[in-house]
């Protein structure tokens, strides 16, 4: 296999992304974009690099926040490694004897779990259910992938050295070339982002849809995203949202950083509507989302974010104007984008021009 | 497993060591290869739809598509639409090689529905449709072959058969009652029901209103445009039962009870009247409220009261200048030195004597007052503070109703509803300006289909000789009644019938009541609302004798189906009323059952024949023309269909040669269908024009240059322009009648709006008054005492049973199309499932993924129940879509629903409340419906 190796000095960064849950409505079409990309070969089916979850909930893999990895104290913490189960999904259907079986409507179309006609789990499977009592249910989306974390335990944590943070960019890869299928990743990363492919017996993750970036178009997920909400870009630049959001106004946080792995993905936290006394009238003091919650997910500063943000659409509605939401309203949508803001479709990318760039790269 | 601490920003000291890696990822670089670039789009009902997207191929081989992003911001302010899609879209490919695909015709060798199938030839497949249709034509009429109209139909699939069907003279039944899309408020308020701004327009909205929608769901490709609302200051309000997926995201939620909306809206309405708040200018001007009425006999003081001989159609306002009841003028809506009386009392000389009238808007006022918030609450359930706040707000904001289609139309009292907040934006002046106004689906723009239907050869003379002839008539008949505007003129062309009449359509109702089985459920007295005051029947057969319905009241009692056609929807997942009523009725008197599909339907389970479709990049076409989205957009065909597939305009043309020769052997002339002469000996010939439209590149390119000379799309238009660009804006009204009723010149660097020509300009409705009515003076309304908006309960359709279920589009699916999709059933529970509240369940004892039985006097259906805090303890909801076989027993939830619609409907012989092809008649309902539920 060719192998490509950039220069050990250069430039060094790390690409990032923020998250608007404020704009999240859980459609997965940025799942099913990452999906019919990268995960449609053998042993892929139930991998979905890319996932979005109703929160509160148990998620994908099951109860994935109980599951540890990542560091305590800086040094590596006991996790456990989600089984297949945990995932769930990946199924068979009987398309077959529903269509052509001559049973009519004795048999009728459902997914097929570990040979039987049960299922347990799935990406999605507690989709919607939310949490708290009617009318003051509440959820929100959550849109996870890997982190390409700063210090990415899973690639610490790798027998065989396959696992890297590319330089240029930090993006957290693997040369499964190298992968003898341990796992021991699986174990370390504390957001449960890599999957196995049982067939070819090798952990996959997130690329951030590096063969893209390096073309300067964004990923496949963010430039399919038809809530038009996610950010991407290198974190160092202080022109850019991505800076502005995290760092300086201080209103996109990153997933349980007390997992102490330095995650390079952002969320604006969500709002929610406001609750209702029982009597039905509005209760504008509690807030729906239990503040305590939404600490245990983004820390202690989602509350000086959401205040912020509160206030911020508090001047707007008054005739005011924000720098901060008309960022995140993104009137041109190449905006989110940064510096990847090429057509896919105005590339040639024939794989016989792809295998040229392939084999002419420094070798390493 | 306890993990604290800050996050590390340094690098691990176990990757410090290989600096720059980037080795053993070739691979994935590989993965994204392509070698050539098509545009696509979905050209489904996936309304509005019309995502332009690139199709990626590698070896002549669809490999993924993209969604393309090109738009361009239109204006200054407003964020650009990109990059429209969902996750149907962007995994489309996925559909081309699944399994529920179907690639060759198959004949049904064992019981319909029994699954057992042989392979047949095309040739063997059409000769036997062939004969089954001229025996229907032999032995009961043209009328006995049926066409239901499903919606997820793409140009050729429309263009084949509506020219099909019209050759024939078979019946095709009106998609928007099918779907029960159909506004009916907003239709008797406005003379249509379907206004409709693009989506970008919502931006401008002050207060966002998400009420009989879901669009979090609905409008995956559009909802951003209300979070972006929000940050510019907008205050979204969610009202439904539930919290539903599209409260997430709002700023308030008001959980109403179900079927009460109009109560609540009512109540909003009676604050801004009893607060002054009203835009007296705007009612004064746009609507009936000023119109002078008889309290004593509830209907509009006309020409015919006062003289001999007078007008029905003649209504009159009092004018405050010169004291006396003038005419209001038919042409306008300005008053011009008119100076009308909003409210009062006066006395008319008529010819019955003199009469006290009053206003509509006082009689209107004096019902608002039984909606007083404190008394509105207890009907609705929100809290009256919560009203009246947010009656202000409308008051005084632009304000936007979105349903995402307007599910209000799917309630027993939907219309009800909509006339209730078509008050609402009335009297708050919320409708002609941006950011502004309520919303169905709506089409036409696509001239070019509508004129390719008469063409007997290609190029623009025959066009241009239509659209001269059309300039013509309208010019002479805006001569002899200059009251007349191109619009309304337009609408009442199409309600003669004689434009603009979709492959001449016919209100399904009188197909279901007399052969499938329907009027035994209709005539269920307990199922409809108390205040009918007679049997259903009275009404049916008064509308029928009235010739109310005439010539659309199809097919009549003496013409049994024989032939049942679907082609682009699933009719048996469906009708309201569900399958079983179907299978039970309509289809023993079918001989021939034909599906033409991409893919196993239902109803393609239940056929004796299925004819394999090209799917989306396999054949050309375009996304549903409309105003939502102010694009045409093209999907190319990237692939040959694979098998025996093959595009519907390419299937119709080989059951029209076959019925050609096959009529020919048999010796069945001409006969006549309607008014017009027809000969299935030269079907072919005339359904190709003489082989001139064979190939679909060429039926496309045509449509699209005809499209031109109508001035809707850019003069350069062709098939090679448009794969060129994708996609190109609308940049005029054209003369398709859904079209020209937007009443709003598209304008490149501007939102789009409707009614802006009523609003700017005064020009007149399409309704009996020419004002946007809420005084219907119909003597069943007045009977109904729905004359004016009202609130009234939902009816126990289904029965006495403790729980309503409810529904909506689902979020997985286009309908049935995606339902069976394994990638999309992956992102869910791969079955169906009944949202349902934890208590409820503890109730009967259910667990979260358990099967329940809901069952009603109507019917049953089992699913397994998803439990959450979000459903309202005492209603279910049960997302629609899933195809009948992904129910035990094949029992869909569509069997438990009654399918009641409210008699009213029926009505006609009055002004606008007449048929034209999906606009006025009766569209069967689904929610609130009463079921039990039990562990199953
Ligand atoms: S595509 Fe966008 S809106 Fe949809 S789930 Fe993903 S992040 Fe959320
Ligand atoms: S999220 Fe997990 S897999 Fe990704 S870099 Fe962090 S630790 Fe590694
Ligand atoms: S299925 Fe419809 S809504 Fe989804 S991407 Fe395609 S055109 Fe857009």
């Amino acid at each position: 296999m060719t192998s490509v190796m950039q220069p050990e000095s250069g430039p060094t960064g790390q690409v990032a992304m923020v998250f608007d849950l404020n704009k999240c409505m859980g459609c997965q079409t940025c799942s099913v974009a990452c999906k019919v990309l990268w995960t449609r070969e053998e042993g892929e089916d139930h991998q979905w690099w890319m996932s979005v979850n109703t929160q509160p909930g148990r998620g994908t893999p099951k109860d994935w926040e109980d599951m540890g990895g990542g560091l305590s104290g800086g040094k590596p913490a006991p996790g456990r490694q989600p089984r297949r189960e945990d995932f769930g999904g990946g199924w068979d259907f009987n398309y077959q004897e529903v269509f052509y079986g001559g049973k009519g409507n004795k048999t009728h179309l459902r997914p097929v779990e570990n040979g039987d006609n049960t299922t347990s789990w799935g990406m999605n499977w507690d989709e919607d259910q939310g949490a708290g009592e009617y009318p003051n249910a509440y959820y929100f989306y959550l849109p996870r992938l890997c982190n390409h974390c700063t210090r990415p335990v899973c690639a610490e944590a790798c027998p065989t050295g396959a696992m890297y943070k590319r330089r240029e960019d930090g993006i957290v890869l693997r040369n499964e070339e190298a992968c003898l299928g341990s796992r021991f990743c699986m174990e370390a990363c504390p957001y449960k982002k890599i999957y196995f492919n049982y067939a070819r017996k090798v952990a996959q993750h997130c690329i951030m849809c590096f063969p893209r970036l390096e073309e300067g178009v964004a990923p496949a997920c963010a430039r399919q995203c038809p809530g038009r909400l996610v950010f991407v870009g290198m974190l160092d630049d202080t022109d850019g949202p991505i800076h502005k959001l995290v760092n300086e106004w201080g209103v996109a946080l990153p997933l349980h950083a007390e997992y102490g792995t330095g995650p390079n993905i952002f969320y604006v936290p969500p709002l929610a509507p406001y609750r209702l006394h029982e009597d039905m009238s509005i209760d504008y003091e509690t807030p729906r989302i239990p503040p305590e919650y939404l600490e245990s997910l983004f820390g202690p500063k989602v509350h000086t974010a959401l205040d912020k943000l509160k206030t911020e659409l508090d001047t707007v509605r008054s005739g005011g104007s924000s720098e901060i939401l008309d960022t995140l309203i993104v009137y041109h949508w190449n905006e989110l984008f940064g510096e990847y803001t090429t057509d896919p479709a105005s590339l040639d990318r024939s794989p016989a021009s792809v295998a040229v760039q392939l084999t002419t790269k420094p070798a390493g | 497993m306890e993990r604290e601490g800050t996050p590390s920003a340094t690098v691990s000291p176990a990757l410090a060591g290989r600096p720059g890696r980037t080795d053993g990822i070739d691979e994935y670089r590989r993965r994204w290869t392509w070698d050539e670039v098509r545009w696509a789009s979905h050209c489904i009902d996936c309304y509005p739809g019309n995502c332009p997207m690139r199709v990626y191929m590698r070896d002549g081989k669809v490999v993924r598509e993209e969604s393309a992003a090109e738009f361009p911001t239109y204006m200054a302010g407003v964020p650009d639409m990109n990059p429209m899609g969902c996750q149907k879209g962007v995994g489309w490919t996925r559909l081309l090689d699944a399994p529920e695909r179907v690639l060759h015709p198959l004949r049904r060798v064992g019981e319909r529905g029994e699954g057992r199938w042989e392979r047949v030839s095309w040739d063997e497949a059409c000769t036997e449709i062939a004969d089954a249709i001229l025996d229907a034509i032999e032995e009961v009429g043209p009328e006995a072959v049926i066409a239901p109209s499903g919606c997820n139909l793409g140009t050729l699939a429309l263009a084949g058969r509506g020219k099909f069907m019209d050759l024939l003279g078979g019946i095709t039944t009106d998609l928007n009652a099918e779907m029960n899309d159909f506004a009916a408020g907003y239709y008797m308020t406005w003379g249509m029901f379907d206004p409709v701004s693009s989506i970008d327009d919502w931006f401008h909205s002050e207060v966002f209103l998400i009420w009989f929608g879901n669009p979090a769901y609905t409008r995956i490709p559009h909802n951003h445009f209300i979070a972006e609302a929000r940050y510019r200051g907008c205050e979204i309000v969610n009202i439904a039962p539930d919290v539903s997926p599209s409260a997430v995201h709002a700023d308030y939620h008001l959980p109403v009870r179900p079927g009460s909306d109009a109560a609540l809206a009512l109540a909003m309405c009676h604050v801004v009247v009893a607060e002054g708040r009203y835009d007296e200018t705007f009612v004064t001007e746009q609507t009936d409220l000023p119109l002078l009425v008889d309290p004593s006999t509830q209907r509009y003081l006309r020409e015919a009261d006062l003289v001999d001989g007078g007008s029905d159609e003649v209504f009159y306002a009092w004018d405050t200048a010169t004291q006396q009841a003038v005419a209001a003028p038919r042409g306008t809506l300005r008053w011009g030195a008119v100076d009308p009386a909003l409210s009062g009392t006066f006395s008319v000389d008529t010819l019955t004597g003199v009469v006290e009238v009053t206003t509509v808007f006082d009689l209107v006022r004096e019902r608002l007052d039984e909606f007083a918030p404190e008394r509105a609450a207890e009907i609705c359930g929100v809290h009256a503070d919560v009203i009246r706040d947010l009656a202000r707000k409308v008051a005084s904001k632009r304000t936007n109703i979105l349903g995402s289609l307007n599910a209000a139309s799917k309630h027993y009292h939907g219309d009800l509803i909509e006339r209730a907040q078509c008050l609402l934006l009335a009297l708050t002046g919320n409708w002609g300006c941006h950011g502004t106004g309520a919303r169905a689906w709506g089409a036409g723009f696509f001239d070019g289909l509508l004129t390719f239907a008469m063409k007997t050869r290609r190029g623009p003379d025959e066009t241009a000789a239509v659209l001269d002839m059309r300039d013509m008539m309208m010019k002479a008949a805006l001569d002899a009644d200059p009251t007349l505007t191109e619009k309304v003129w337009s609408v009442e062309m199409a309600r003669s019938g004689t434009m603009g009449n979709m492959g001449g359509m016919v209100p399904p109702v009188f197909l279901w009541y007399r052969f499938a089985g329907f009027r035994d459920i209709w005539t269920r007295a307990e199922w409809h609302d108390a205040s009918m005051p007679r049997p259903f029947d009275e009404y049916f057969d008064e509308a029928v004798a009235e010739n109310w319905w005439a010539p659309a009241d199809l097919p009549g009692a003496d013409q049994p189906p024989r032939v049942l056609i679907e082609c682009g929807g699933n009719v048996l997942r469906r009708t309201r009323g569900g399958s079983q009523v179907l299978l039970e009725h309509l289809w023993p008197r079918l001989r021939m059952v034909v599906t033409m599909d991409v893919r196993m339907s239902a109803t393609a389970a239940y056929s004796d024949i299925v004819l394999p479709m090209a799917q989306q990049y396999e054949k050309v076409g375009f996304g549903i023309p409309t105003s939502h989205v102010m694009h045409l957009t093209f999907c190319d065909k990237a692939v040959e269909p694979p098998g025996e597939a093959v595009d519907e305009w390419e299937a119709f043309r080989r059951i029209a040669a076959k019925i050609e020769s096959r009529a020919t052997e048999r010796g069945v002339g001409p006969y006549t269908s309607g008014t017009r002469p027809r000969d299935p000996r030269q079907i072919h010939d005339a359904f190709t024009a003489g082989g001139t439209f064979v190939d679909q590149e060429a039926i496309v390119d045509e449509m699209l240059r005809d499209t031109a000379l109508a001035g809707t799309i850019p003069a350069e238009a062709s098939l090679d322009e448009i794969r060129r660009r994708g996609f190109f804006r609308w940049e005029g009204l054209g003369i398709m009648p859904r079209a020209v009723a937007q009443a709003t010149e598209p304008r490149p660097d501007e939102t789009f709006v409707p009614f802006r020509k009523h609003v700017e300009d005064g020009d007149p409705y399409p309704t009996l008054t020419r004002r946007a009515q809420f005084l219907i003076d119909h003597p069943w309304f007045i009977e109904a005492g729905e004359h004016l908006p009202t609130h009234k309960d939902p009816p126990a359709s289904g029965g006495d049973h403790p729980f309503q279920v409810s529904s909506g589009h689902n979020r997985w699916s286009i309908h049935s199309l995606n339902t069976a999709n394994k990638l999309m059933l992956e992102t869910h529970r791969g079955a169906p499932h009944l949202v349902m509240n934890e208590r409820d369940a503890a109730e009967i004892g259910v667990g979260d993924g358990e099967l329940v039985r809901l069952h009603n006097d109507k019917g049953e259906f089992r699913v397994a129940v998803k439990l959450s805090p979000t459903a309202r303890p005492g209603q279910v909801i049960m997302y629609n879509g899933f195809d009948d076989y992904q129910f035990p027993g094949w029992s869909s939830p569509n069997n438990a629903e009654p399918g009641m619609f409210k008699w009213l409907h029926l009505a006609g012989g009055y002004g606008h409340l007449r048929y034209w092809a999906t606009e006025w008649q009766p569209c069967p309902v689904m929610r609130n419906t009463r079921v039990s539920i039990e562990k199953a």
